[in-house]
């Protein structure tokens, strides 16, 4: 397989997806929609877009042991503590 | 395709990496907790927060980020000097980045904004601000990646500075993936 399929095609597809996803945080925004639940849901897209940015073009799906959960662990401590954060004003 | 042990490019980016995590990491869950006691301070002055210029500099960052994968992309296939046109595009986000964050900056200050205003601003200010600073140097080591890409300093067996500094302007793009719904968006 080429370079283009395994590599290029994928990360498109990731980089299409990553710019729908800003639009729709940006419209949740724009309309200025409040509440734990649609703040959660917004958080729950920024931890998905980083967690692509990790695997796809930072490469992280390719590897294997500590450093493919680098970034993961990461989004999981930061979005468990504005969660927790968050909750306290319910 | 077999899976590698080590990331992509050197392992003190990567080291640096998870430090800056770190930090960006505090900053975020101090921000969250402090809005928690601040509710409707936050809720009001995010309100004066520009997120078109938000969503410009989300998908300028973004688009950037790709840039830099195609720069990828481009050495391992022995084209340098396509890496070094991918790298220059990325470059180019970066700037758009700058100078938009720039132009909500100079907005906020014509007003009498600063560090002193409220808790809102000081955290607004001071989290944009360093991750501001962070996008500068992704700046300065991409444009070192891309003069050695266009000197012919990169082959496709050996291209571990251009994944160093791609590694390093990804985390600059991830971090703000969080930052740009928790400071516009998250209320």
């Amino acid at each position: 397989m080429t370079d283009k399929n395994v590599f290029i095609r994928p990360c498109t597809w990731i980089y299409l997806l990553l710019m729908a996803l800003t639009f729709v945080t940006w419209f949740i925004g724009t309309m200025q929609f409040s509440g734990l639940q649609i703040s959660l849901m917004v958080l729950g897209f920024a931890l998905l877009k980083g967690q692509l940015i990790g695997d796809y073009f930072m490469g992280l799906k390719q590897v294997s042991g500590f450093w493919r959960w680098a970034i993961t662990i990461w989004l999981l401590l930061v979005g468990s503590l504005i969660t927790f954060a968050f909750n306290l004003t319910a | 395709m077999e899976k590698s042990k080590w990331p992509p490019g050197d392992l003190v980016i990567w080291i640096f990496i998870m430090a800056e995590l770190l930090v960006f990491g505090v900053f975020f869950s101090a921000y969250a907790f402090t809005r928690a006691n601040h509710v409707e301070l936050f809720n009001t002055y995010q309100l004066t927060l520009d997120r078109n210029a938000a969503l410009i500099n989300t998908l300028a960052l973004i688009t950037s980020s790709y840039f830099v994968v195609r720069a990828v992309a481009a050495i391992r296939n022995d084209n340098s000097q396509r890496c070094f046109h991918w790298l220059l595009a990325a470059l180019f986000m970066g700037v758009v980045f700058l100078v938009v964050k720039g132009a909500e900056y100079q907005h906020h200050f014509a007003h009498g904004v600063n560090l002193s205003t409220n808790t809102f601003y000081m955290f607004y200010l001071s989290l944009t601000f360093f991750h501001f600073l962070h996008v500068i140097l992704g700046m300065v080591i991409l444009i070192a990646v891309a003069l050695k890409a266009k000197a012919g300093g990169y082959s496709a067996s050996e291209y571990t500075g251009v994944e160093t500094g791609a590694s390093y302007w990804h985390m600059v793009d991830l971090v703000w993936m969080v930052l740009f719904p928790l400071v516009y968006v998250m209320r």
